[in-house]
């Protein structure tokens, strides 16, 4: 794709975003707010996976934990500054404990690690009733002033999401975020070559955790109340089956996969009762049908060289490498078929 | 004491959990999901047939028939990609949870245990539960059996090759996949046993499935991924912790058992008993 059409997609997406609130009404715009909301979560599970290989089912315990930085302080009547304040400390505290627990583990032990800091997060906020407010949440958390009204805070979100998709994209541009991708591949050889796999792997779980514990702001800002089902095993799933869903390691992908579940959740619960029963059968289409999203449905040569779609992450620990030479020397760039186990 | 027999029935799901994933490296996430329909199986069992036994036949015989059919028609399908594996579990655990809050209800539920195991157990000046007695018994006879079979017998030879080099014993005329199912099977019926016996313990509930996740995942990151030894001291450990943690620090419980997971992930990733990869 060349770059003259790569600006001129760019710019109508901008200006449909721009437009959306003056056209379409406030029902549908409060889900678009949802939408890159959610879209944020799983953006920044996306940067450990699709950058790092590391894919993290626990990530909505560090987006709980700056959503109930802001509601105590808020609660509790401090300054607006003071709550963002809370919130990101809570955040860089929780990230760090995750990155530290992690660190020197990768693939599925990374995973199941994540998974249970979620579920401890999920419990701390359950048992902790005197800060949390226990199962019923705290409630009553209101918007700061400047995005009170439903638009402003639909531009507000949509502008955050957007600054969080540079960000990444600067990281993925950077050195470090070279550094993280040669972790990915072979973690021996990027240790042997003298790069800090553990401290590497650390900064990229605090680099995440600051976008999730963005969304977690703002979702909290969304509905005025936080209660532990934020934290929840299901949400952190859900963060993971938007990222698969769109295409792992592409930039978009992650809020187009929200997109489809948030959009899907909303239509689908008013007819169903089993909603939980269609996202796990969903997780399962998906997974043995779609291992590359739905980014990864457009053609390859449709899309900037830089956000093609990864294969699927098949093999998380990286005995494999031994046994397939190739892949080492197709250096990630064309699809290859995918999970020779 | 207490924790004593936390740690049996955390033993009984973990040690599930840990074959599965040393002969298959899948970590089955929907081992929670299973544990609960074999606890609801089993209340449902006894309070129809007023056995005990049955019902403890019954939640193994429905997790494990669960447990196959995933692994029959789902899991084949993305053999040997760990993170599809993962992810399929998961899909699972959430289908098999909701569909038991469909069938069961929402309200706890507890087993109608058998006249044996009511009342105390008195030795000297201790009481101590009878029924707890039971759990810890049927937790080292499970343990025993599992030892036995691994050590001993021509099966436990082809699990243990298994878990040393999956494909070297493919080489050797092993049919894997029919070792795998069967794995797969006596994992899901440990978890289904492991929920039968805690009904009589803990009630089961929505959301007792992710919470005895929790405590499997950390046992068998203590313990080391894989290793059945591991599994039963990181059982004991976790249920002693748990149950003093409660006792002295009722808030923080929760974090009390995250930070041996914490600590051991630290000064060794691979678990107390795991094998450096």
């Amino acid at each position: 794709m060349s770059r003259r059409l790569a600006l001129v997609l760019t710019a109508i997406g901008l200006g449909v975003i721009y437009a959306a609130p003056y056209v379409l009404p406030p029902f549908v715009v409060s889900l678009l707010t949802l939408v890159f909301i959610s879209g944020l979560l799983a953006t920044s599970v996306n940067l450990l996976a699709g950058e790092a290989g590391l894919v993290s089912i626990g990530h909505a315990g560090i987006a709980a934990a700056a959503g109930y930085g802001i509601a105590w302080a808020t609660v509790n009547g401090l300054g607006v500054g003071v709550r963002v304040l809370v919130a990101l400390g809570l955040v860089l505290v929780v990230s760090f404990l995750f990155g530290l627990t992690t660190m020197y583990t990768r693939g599925i032990v990374y995973l199941m690690i994540t998974l249970a800091l979620g579920m401890v997060a999920y419990g701390l906020a359950l048992r902790l009733s005197g800060l949390t407010g226990g199962q019923n949440g705290l409630t009553g958390i209101e918007r700061p002033g400047f995005v009170d009204v439903w638009w402003q805070f639909y531009f507000f979100t949509a502008a955050l999401f957007l600054l969080a998709l540079l960000a990444v994209w600067v990281v993925r541009r950077s050195p470090f975020g070279l550094t993280l991708r040669a972790i990915r591949d072979s973690e021996t050889r990027a240790a042997s070559l003298g790069y800090s796999v553990a401290a590497s792997k650390l900064m990229a779980t605090m680099l995440s955790g600051l976008l999730a514990g963005t969304a977690g702001v703002l979702a909290v800002w969304n509905s005025e109340f936080i209660s532990p089902a934020v934290s929840s095993f299901a949400r952190s799933a859900m963060a993971v089956v938007m990222v698969i869903l769109g295409g792992t390691g592409t930039l978009l992908g992650p809020l187009a996969g929200a997109g489809v579940v948030v959009g899907a959740e909303h239509w689908l619960s008013s007819y169903v009762e089993r909603w939980p029963t269609l996202l796990g059968l969903a997780f399962i289409v998906v997974v043995i049908f779609m291992p590359r999203g739905l980014i990864g449905q457009i053609p390859a040569r449709l899309l900037p060289r830089s956000d093609r779609p990864q294969e699927p992450i098949d093999n998380l620990s990286p005995t494999s490498e031994a046994l397939s030479p190739t892949s080492e020397a197709s250096g990630g760039r064309g699809p290859r078929a995918g999970g020779a186990g | 004491m207490n924790g004593l027999s936390f740690g049996a029935l955390l033993f009984l799901l973990a040690s599930g959990f840990t074959l599965v994933f040393g002969l298959m490296r899948i970590v089955n996430l929907a081992h929670g999901a299973l544990y609960l329909t074999g606890g609801y199986v089993g209340i449902v069992t006894a309070a129809a047939t007023a056995s005990f036994t049955t019902a403890l036949i019954a939640g193994a015989v429905a997790a494990a028939t669960l447990g196959v059919v995933t692994e029959r028609f789902l899991l084949r399908r993305v053999r040997g990609k760990e993170l599809p594996e993962v992810l399929l579990t998961v899909g699972i655990a959430f289908v098999v949870a909701d569909l038991n809050l469909a069938i069961f209800g929402g309200n706890p539920q507890s087993i109608q245990t058998p006249e044996v195991f009511s009342g105390a157990l008195s030795i000297g000046s201790i009481s101590y539960p009878r029924y707890r007695v039971f759990v810890i018994a049927l937790a080292l006879v499970v343990g025993a059996a599992l030892y036995l079979v691994q050590r001993r017998t021509r099966v436990g030879a082809i699990m243990r090759a298994g878990v040393d080099d999956r494909e070297m014993t493919g080489m050797m005329g092993i049919n894997v996949d029919r070792v795998f199912a069967w794995m797969f099977l006596a994992g899901s019926a440990l978890a289904g046993l492991a929920g039968v016996a805690a009904a009589g313990q803990l009630t089961m509930r929505p959301g007792a499935d992710t919470d005895i996740l929790l405590f499997a995942l950390v046992v068998v990151i203590v313990g080391g991924l894989g290793s059945v030894e591991g599994a039963a001291v990181g059982s004991i450990l976790i249920g002693l912790i748990d149950a003093f943690s409660r006792v002295w620090i009722p808030e923080l419980s929760y974090f009390a058992v995250f930070a041996p997971m914490a600590l051991v992930l630290m000064l060794r990733p691979q678990g107390l008993f795991g094998v450096r990869e």
